[in-house]
């Protein structure tokens, strides 16, 4: 009875991978005619307080950086005829970049890139790469773990909680690192995770809080941008994570840090390099890290020890310089299976489409 | 375990009483003959304008009020357009769905995701405290209350009163009624109007009692479960009382079971409300006194000529 219209935005994402591989096009610079005119195309609002909203100050950040001038249009529905009249209107006008927000947009955005070949597109969390077109997304699991670490280091009963969307691989490999990042620093944490399996509803998403809390968990990570889970932990005295955005003000007492996007990163020397025409969109799709600038966490609140602090800032060192893998072996997931044997480290295809949950982690996938 | 039944049952009453109020104000219009499909709507609105006036320095009450307000406000098309010009009501009330979430997103805009302090637990029962389950139970705040008493009044009103009977004939026998020198048109604006102002202050407790926030889209498909329930209570609203607490129930239920870690699968656990709804629809299709039940002018427009 009820759809769930923010659904297409990232579920599914494991599906990529395999779509990904029959994609495979010859890898060649694109060049853009003349100077880039650039389009953003946002599936819901733009301050929509979370994932369009980090999306959106990446947008201005590449204004004052690059001193271009960037047209937005905003709720266009994640669904191909809708992409398609945006598209138009711009490139109508003379928009030779274009970039979108949404996973829903994967497929549409794809067909716009065949019909228009002589504009470039970019679109976040996009499953679908071309000649001219590029989808981009982050290791938000890399966040997580220090995330994580911060959520083990500062729970005195011992029970963390993690409150998730749909149990899909980018979902997954957060709940998990958050997990690990825990059990690094305290072993016999246990991490519940509970997935709303909806992308946006605020009032589940303070029930679900409110029932971790009332479970005798004490930190609340928040896999969703809606305050709810924040305003609830606040009220009970709890910590909390968030994601996305910084999240501080909707828990200034017991905020510990925010796990967030900065899309600059990526989009900055993008749209620089289609300016100088050097932009070479892989086939794969952009997959930068914490190493790359696009994912981090915001300044760690006091209630995290100096000593955890300092582990933290050591582990964020390594995961940049590429000494450290969260999904390093040996992982076991819930049932004692050793899914990562030691000596190895999950590739990105595992990542896509992670199935499992880890041992410690409280909660089920399907 | 006993903990987690205590949690559950003391959740439940804030699911429950959204449900129940939008339920009692379709009940209203339904009792009237007027189907009114635009409930999920109409509590999107209410949500979002009790969240603004709660960030304008209302109190919860006002902001509440407001919302209802508005509940009423965006209907009056609608209310014209099936009352006055007898427009059929499934269209009008999908396009009053459709058009009061439309206002709700345009003009909730600077309202999006900014907490305010919103509506408290009342400290009536707060000697309960150390009973258990009971004492979790009763602390509910103002509203939990005030919709168990609205149910049990619009029950007595309609069963008892000249005027619960007669809006009742409205909806059962508008020609009978008509003849015997009813209204028709003032009691199914009256009707609706009501109906709406409870649906308006159905979708200001998601925000005001709830959620403490507003986003779009977060009566997430509550208005049309409520409709379902109208179903399941065969237009009592003492049924709906319990209709309500079911759903509800099944609500709380979801995030308790997962936050427990019980092994169950989650889909089918999001599934529950909903299949419970289309349970009951079926149940309800093969039941002869539920049948009965169903105004028999349900939907159906009245025009004095062709009696």
């Amino acid at each position: 009875m009820t759809a769930f219209p923010k659904l297409p935005r990232r579920a599914l994402l494991a599906a990529s991978l395999a779509a990904g591989l029959t994609q495979a096009l010859p890898l060649a610079a694109f060049e853009i005619q003349g100077e880039p005119k650039v389009a953003f195309i946002y599936a819901a609002t733009a301050r929509d307080g979370g994932w369009n909203e980090a999306l959106d100050n990446a947008r201005m950040a590449v204004e004052a950086q690059l001193g271009l001038e960037i047209a937005t249009v905003e709720s266009v529905p994640e669904e191909a005829t809708a992409l398609k009249n945006a598209v138009d209107l711009f490139t109508g006008r003379g928009f030779n970049v274009i970039v979108a927000t949404g996973y829903g947009y994967s497929e549409g955005v794809l067909e716009a890139a065949k019909a228009h070949p002589d504009v470039a597109f970019v679109n976040a969390s996009g499953a679908t790469n071309a000649a001219n077109l590029e989808g981009f997304y982050t290791r938000t699991y890399q966040g997580w773990y220090l995330a994580g670490m911060a959520a083990g280091a500062t729970s005195e009963s011992g029970k963390i909680g993690i409150i998730a969307g749909f149990p899909v691989g980018v979902v997954n490999w957060d709940v998990n690192a958050f997990a690990l990042g825990a059990q690094a620093v305290n072993p016999e944490v246990e991490t519940t995770v509970v997935y709303t399996n909806s992308w946006w509803d605020p009032v589940k998403e303070g029930e679900v809080a409110q029932a971790l809390l009332d479970q005798g968990v004490d930190v609340i990570g928040n896999n969703l941008s809606s305050a709810a889970p924040f305003i609830a932990a606040e009220k009970a005295g709890a910590k909390s994570v968030g994601f996305q955005l910084d999240m501080s003000q909707h828990a200034p007492e017991g905020h510990l840090t925010s796990v967030v996007f900065h899309w600059d990163e990526y989009l900055v020397p993008t749209l620089a390099a289609l300016q100088d025409g050097s932009w070479e969109p892989s086939e794969w799709g952009a997959f930068p890290g914490m190493a790359d600038g696009t994912v981090g966490i915001t300044p760690l609140s006091d209630d995290v020890p100096d000593e955890v602090k300092a582990q933290i800032e050591e582990t964020a060192e390594a995961i940049k310089a590429g000494t450290f893998e969260v999904f390093a072996g040996p992982v076991v997931a819930q049932d004692g299976t050793v899914v990562v044997p030691e000596g190895e480290v999950l590739d990105d295809g595992g990542l896509w489409g992670m199935e499992f949950l880890v041992e410690g982690v409280k909660g089920t996938l399907n | 375990m006993m903990l987690a039944v205590t949690a559950w049952l003391g959740a439940m009453p804030g699911f429950m009483t959204p449900l129940l109020l939008a339920a009692l104000g379709l009940l209203l219009c339904e009792r009237a003959g007027i189907l009114n499909l635009g409930v999920e709507g109409v509590m999107a609105l209410g949500a979002m304008v009790g969240a603004a006036a709660s960030l304008g320095g209302f109190g919860p009450g006002q902001a509440m009020g407001l919302g209802a307000l508005a509940g009423l406000a965006v209907s009056v098309p609608f209310m014209v357009a099936v009352i006055v010009f007898r427009a059929p009501q499934i269209p009008a009330g999908l396009a009053l769905a459709a058009i009061a979430l439309g206002a709700s997103a345009a003009l909730g805009r600077g309202a999006a995701h900014m907490p305010f302090a919103g509506l408290a637990v009342l400290g009536w029962f707060d000697e309960l405290e150390g009973v258990p389950v009971i004492g979790r139970m009763m602390q509910q705040d103002g509203m939990v209350w005030l919709a168990l008493i609205l149910a049990a009044a619009l029950g007595l009103w309609l069963a008892r009163s000249r005027g619960g009977l007669r809006l009742r004939a409205v909806g059962e026998d508008p020609a009978t009624a008509d003849a015997s020198g009813v209204d028709i048109q003032l009691y199914q604006l009256g009707a609706v109007a009501a109906g709406s102002l409870l649906i308006g202050l159905a979708g200001a407790y998601l925000s005001v009692g709830g959620s403490n926030i507003w986003t779009e889209g977060m009566v997430a498909g509550r208005g049309w479960i409520a409709l379902a329930l109208v179903v399941f209570a065969q237009w009592s609203p003492l049924r709906a009382i319990f209709g309500a607490a079911l759903f509800g129930g099944a609500e709380a239920l979801i995030p308790r079971l997962q936050a427990m870690g019980v092994e169950v699968p989650v889909y089918l656990l999001s599934m529950l409300p909903y299949a419970l709804t289309i349970a009951v629809l079926v149940l309800m299709a093969f039941s002869k006194r539920a049948r009965q039940a169903e105004p028999g002018f349900l939907g159906r427009a009245y025009i004095r000529q062709d009696r």
